[in-house]
């Protein structure tokens, strides 16, 4: 032990060009939760890197640290430089997202501060503090600091084929609507036999007025749904006609099913 | 019920996503996830934990590449790139090392100043631990008698090269220093050693004379203190590093081996003692040994047996020799045959038995240390093997037979796996280093174009006859057609390919050239399988500057000057131009029908002036900007020369295929936005210390059209930009240079306009001609920048046929190893800022801005692949408007095909034709049992109404 002490000293001291020993490592966890329940199933290749402006005061590249067995990041020697850096601390996997940190180390290589940061806004802007060093034990020495990483979101990658399920078949509008038609084709002629005929005579007069039976009845005499809409027109703002029914109604059953046809088939 | 319909009819044209399925992975894109080829000291199998049964394959590669093969089918488990983690001056000219050892499932790895030790099972970090100033010569994993250590990790014993030697012993859990060694005496630094009990570092010392000594030092592997020092006088036969052929590792009793220098002698001793053992080395051939290899187990309970291989020009043999563990003698025990043609040897071990496996081109043959008498022979299939640089293998006995299999690495550089003289894979490894690709133009249709020619040439009559002759001779064809079409029509409907695409060019193949002279054919159809490959450089390597596609052929220009063609369906090289002149880069000039190329010298002047019209732009050496009216070549039309203290570190202009659907922007009160379309944009990019600016340039002329700086942008951060249509779009990391700003990375598009007025057209209004000499107008530049969370290495955009489809912005990201395709209406410059978007606005698509963009799941292109190094990505309209080809290379290999507005032009995979013919079917019964019913129905309504 006392050899590796040593031996890091000396390491440090070629690395900083002060005799300071305050460097601290800093260790960043991955707790596991809801979205990230095992955080040893990250691939290797998950890294995080700290990354600031690129001086010649810190002339250094970007620090990278990968995972490890135990699903942490390990910074180890946080570099010194001629003034404090503030870094960008970022988690980079392409499945996770993670929150970005803000890492405010002192020039010689020891820790300030630790904070979420937002992306997109003000560097100033700090969120939660991750911690902050004491300013009252200024004089101890390396300290390591570990935080917490945070799994904003998976990304997903796949869109999902849609099945063919009966289900989804009923569920459709279209279907539901030619359901119905098909309900009203097979059950108007058994309600009106159940009707009284007094009651039938009425309801007659009364359906060669009304524009939305008259339609109906349209449909049921084989002539489809009402061809004289002009779709073109009407999608272009052009100014509403009067009701397509009462046209249907008065052209009578000599709408052709050619235009019908081609409305469905571009619907479809 | 209307607006429903029409509802349902936009939402129909609206994309709903543009993810990727499932179902299509593997079917529109394919990935040769690479590690370079692997570096012979540092390549072993490997069981990955003491519990597992099966070994897997470890390599680094000389691409720094350290990585996990499933030797099964030869695919990548991990892999980590080790140069990230390395001091950027160390990983230049330092080879990486990689050792393990047999049940500690971690392997520890040196890359100049790095020594780090990673998980073999998952390819984690155990620990990592740098030495500034100082590079790794040797690395030997501890294998101590002594019990009492714990089994499951082993200390690492590390040399260190620099100003003196240290050896240093690290730890097995931390890579803490244990102790250290230093050797100031200034003797070269070369290798390392260990026993059992032992520590030996190996050094050179320097003779007075010439030659080197080669000196022992035995340290105290708890301590680290010098125990005792031998020197052992070779300095009449080393001459340098080189000389020494082999320093034992780890083996029960290690050795040192070296020849004399005109190869008569080999000279062995066994560390810790102070014989030299001198052998005759017996060549018959008549011809110099050009190479001798010393191949010896690693293991420590493995016998202490070694072999030594000869080669000659055209021969290659072996000796076998044994250690006496007690006396310390060594003695040769037996000798294989002198062969023809070259022969790899690699070395096995099972428990104390050693096996050497000896592969030529025609047989793989298996012998065991002890005696000569072969254990196992395969004969490879036909044709005789590529030669081979070097292999490993594994042995595995059962009684008295044996099975082996090796990775063995071609001169070629690909990495084969033989297992009992059988080729299982074939990972081709030399496409890592990649450095241009094209697409092949087929020739199928070259024929009929020629045909058709010859018809328009001929008189009236003749032309016909030519026609019906030619159509005669298609209905050969017929029978085949006819007998292929049941086939067709079944396969069409039971498998998963909707439609055949192959008519539209969505499976071209790529050709591509690598840095060690190959060239490869890649078939799109069959997951990048590599259809043919040929060696097409002269030398070991060149510097390719573009490959140019005709039909039927690519030629392929590399920097001396000089340039190969080769026929694209069988590789077969039909002619070369021998280099001329240095080159920087080769410019393409469309001078009537065929194009004509240009090299473009180190000074940016283009090496030949064209007749006729065009330009070239150029970038020279010293950071100009040049403009050349292609007919002269000796004076530049105009230069642009950045701000002092700025440096041009990239241009880029329109892609040649960039088409524009459309000349206007229609807004949401139907008015129009007139883009600014010039063909002669160049987007050019200069950094100063910590500033960018972006130049818009008019090529024709040299006019700034458009400037843009950005302060605290880090320049030694990856910058790229992209130019098309009328945007341009670039990224950068910036720093936070005010209290407002903001720190990370940040992509800026801009679009270019005729007029801030919608129906307005400028001054040049619609006039037909312009000039870009005389007062060209200013485009009107809309611009917007977004904070985006990683950085972006290169950038292309999609091009499609007719540039109707939306344009996607493909971005590499190099740290999370993607390729994105951002949408171009995510990245509209006029979204509205710090407001929603009125209703107008929303009719066009914008929606509000945010700077914070964070790239979604459904823009990865490479989604869960791990495509790594890639430098370039291509892209190539098809046939098919909606579809995009994608290639990227440079690293790994990967292709994928893009719809950015969704195929609407193809049927994709969830349309069911089986659902279609169900939905028939049942439709036709329907109206089978309707039909009776409704006759019936309407005779009735006949006769009652009648009655």
């Amino acid at each position: 032990m006392h050899f590796s002490l040593s031996s890091l000293s000396l390491f440090l001291v070629a690395l900083l060009s002060t005799t300071a020993l305050a460097t601290s490592a800093l260790t960043i966890t991955i707790p596991p939760s809801n979205l990230l329940p095992n955080p040893n199933v990250l691939p290797a290749g998950t890294h995080a890197t700290l990354t600031t402006l690129t001086t010649t005061g810190n002339n250094h590249r970007i620090l990278t640290a990968p995972l490890t067995r135990s699903a942490t990041f390990l910074f180890h020697h946080l570099p010194a430089s001629t003034k404090p850096e503030s870094y960008l601390l970022d988690i980079r996997s392409p499945e996770y997202i993670f929150a970005p940190l803000r890492v405010d180390v002192a020039a010689d290589g020891s820790l300030l501060g630790i904070w979420e940061t937002f992306r997109g806004n003000p560097w100033d802007n700090r969120g939660a503090e991750k911690f902050i060093v004491d300013a009252t034990a200024a004089t101890s020495t390396a300290s390591d600091v570990t935080v917490d990483a945070k799994v904003l979101v998976r990304r997903g990658f796949y869109e999902e084929r849609s099945k063919f399920s009966p289900m989804a078949l009923f569920k459709n509008p279209m279907i539901l609507m030619a359901l119905v038609a098909l309900g009203f084709t097979f059950g108007m002629p058994k309600l009106m036999e159940n009707m009284d005929p007094e009651m039938r005579a009425e309801f007659e007069k009364q359906s060669r007025s009304s524009p939305i039976s008259g339609a109906t009845r349209s449909a049921m005499t084989g002539g489809g749904t009402p061809g004289n809409f002009d779709l073109a027109g009407w999608m272009a703002g052009a100014t509403p006609r009067p009701a397509p029914g009462v046209e249907a109604a008065t052209s009578g059953g000599v709408t052709t099913g050619r235009e019908s046809g081609g409305a469905s088939r571009r619907r479809g | 019920m209307w607006l429903q319909a029409t509802l349902l009819l936009l939402a129909s044209c609206v994309p709903s996503s543009l993810a990727i399925y499932h179902d299509e992975v593997n079917h529109i894109d394919y990935h040769h996830a690479l590690l370079g080829l692997p570096a012979s000291q540092s390549t072993f199998f490997l069981k990955p934990s003491a519990a597992s049964n099966a070994s897997l394959l470890y390599t680094l590669s000389e691409k720094s590449l350290l990585g996990a093969v499933n030797p099964k089918d030869g695919s990548l488990v991990w892999r980590q790139n080790l140069s990230r983690s390395a001091l950027p001056a160390a990983h230049n000219s330092a080879h990486g090392l990689l050792r393990a050892s047999e049940g500690t499932n971690a392997l520890v790895s040196a890359l100049g100043d790095y020594v780090s030790s990673w998980s073999a099972l998952d390819g984690k970090l155990i620990w990592e631990n740098w030495f500034e100033g100082e590079a790794v010569a040797d690395l030997e994993l501890l294998e101590l008698e002594d019990a009492s250590a714990a089994p499951s990790t082993k200390d690492t014993v590390a040399l260190f090269g620099g100003k003196a030697g240290v050896v240093r012993r690290l730890d097995g859990n931390s890579g803490k220093t244990k102790w250290e060694y230093l050797d100031e005496s200034g003797d070269i630094p070369f290798q390392l050693s260990s026993s059992a009990t032992e520590v030996f570092y190996v050094s050179l010392q320097p003779s007075a004379r010439k030659g080197y000594r080669i000196k022992v030092v035995s340290l105290d592997p708890m301590t680290g203190r010098q125990t005792q020092q031998q020197i052992l006088s070779s300095e009449g036969d080393v001459s340098s590093a080189d000389s020494v052929l082999f320093v034992g590792a780890n083996t029960a009793s290690p050795m040192i081996v070296w020849a004399d220098q005109s190869h008569k002698t080999l000279k062995v001793n066994v560390i810790g003692t102070k014989q030299v053992h001198a052998f005759d080395i017996d060549n018959t051939s008549g011809e110099s040994i050009s190479s001798i290899a010393v191949h010896a187990p690693k293991k420590l309970e493995s016998l202490p047996h070694f072999l030594v291989h000869y080669e000659t020009e055209s021969t290659t043999w072996a000796e076998v020799y044994h250690v006496d563990l007690k006396s310390a003698l060594v003695s040769k025990a037996y000798e294989l045959p002198r062969l023809q043609g070259w022969s790899v040897f690699s070395t096995s071990s099972k428990d104390a038995n050693v096996y050497f496996t000896r592969i030529t081109q025609s047989e793989t043959t298996v012998v065991s240390s002890a005696s000569h008498g072969v254990l196992g022979r395969w004969p490879h299939q036909a044709p005789p093997m590529e030669q081979a640089v070097h292999s490993v293998s594994e042995v595995v006995a059962k009684g008295d037979a044996v099975a082996v299999r090796s990775a063995t690495a071609l001169a070629s550089g690909d990495w084969e796996l033989i297992r009992n003289g059988q080729t299982e894979w074939t990972r081709y490894e030399a496409l890592a280093g990649a450095l241009a690709a094209a697409w092949v133009e087929e020739d199928a249709q070259e024929d009929l174009a020629h045909q058709l020619e010859v018809e328009g040439h001929e008189s009236l009559y003749g032309a016909y006859m030519h026609r019906v002759k030619r159509h005669a001779r298609d209905l050969q064809h017929l029978p085949e057609w006819l007998k292929e079409l049941p086939k067709r029509i079944l396969t069409s409907i039971l498998t998963d390919e909707v439609s055949n695409l192959d008519g539209f060019g969505i499976v071209r193949p790529v050709v591509v050239a690598t840095e060690n002279g190959r060239v490869y054919s890649l078939d799109a159809g069959k997951h990048g399988a590599v259809s043919w490959k040929v060696k097409a450089a002269e030398a070991e390597s060149w510097n390719v500057k573009a490959i140019l596609t005709q039909p039927g052929s690519a030629t392929i220009h590399a920097d001396d000057g000089s340039s190969v063609t080769l026929d694209v369906t069988s590789g077969e090289i039909l002619g070369r131009t021998p280099g001329t002149a240095k080159i920087r880069s080769v410019a393409v000039a469309y001078d009537g029908t065929a194009p004509v190329t240009v090299g473009i010298q180190d000074n940016g002047a283009p090496l030949e002036s064209v007749d006729g019209q065009g330009f070239f732009v150029t970038l020279s050496d010293d950071g100009r900007v040049l403009g050349w009216a292609a007919r002269d070549n000796q004076h530049p039309a105009w230069q642009f020369l950045p701000s002092p203290g700025q440096k041009i570190i990239h241009a880029t202009a329109r892609p040649s295929h960039d088409p524009v659907a459309s000349i206007g922007k229609v807004l949401g009160n139907r008015s129009v936005l007139y883009k600014y379309l010039s063909p002669n944009l160049a987007l050019i990019t200069a950094v100063g210390e910590s500033s960018a600016t972006f130049y818009l340039l008019d090529a024709i002329s040299g006019k700034i059209l458009h400037t843009s700086t950005h302060q605290g942008v880090d320049p030694t951060q990856p910058i790229s930009s992209v130019i098309s249509e009328n945007w341009f779009a670039y990224s950068f990391w910036a720093d936070a240079v005010d209290p407002s700003s903001s720190k990370g990375y940040q992509l800026v598009v801009s679009e270019l306009y005729e007029s801030p007025i919608p129906n307005d057209r400028g001054p040049l209004d619609s006039a037909s001609n312009y000039s870009s000499i005389s007062d060209l107008p200013l485009p009107h530049v809309i611009s917007q920048a977004f904070m985006i969370p990683e950085p972006i290495s290169h950038m292309a955009v999609t091009q499609t046929r007719q540039g109707i489809t939306v344009r996607q912005l493909l971005c590499t990201l190099p740290s999370s190893n993607s390729i994105i395709g951002i949408p171009r209406p995510v990245l509209d410059p006029r979204r509205p800022i710090g407001r929603d978007p009125t209703s107008t606005e929303a009719e066009e698509g914008l929606f509000k801005y945010s700077p914070f963009l964070e790239f979604e799941g459904k823009w990865y292109l490479s989604h869960s692949r791990d495509v790594s190094g890639i430098k370039t990505v291509l892209s190539t309209p098809t046939l098919l408007e909606s579809t995009s080809l994608i290639f990227a290379f440079g690293g790994d290999i990967f292709s994928t095909r893009a719809t950015p507005s969704q195929a609407f032009d193809v049927l994709g995979k969830g349309f069911s034709k089986l659902q279609l013919v169900m939905t028939i079917v049942a439709l036709t019964a329907g109206v089978i049992i309707l039909a009776p019913m409704v006759r019936r129905k309407q005779i009735n309504a006949i006769w009652k109404a009648s009655s």
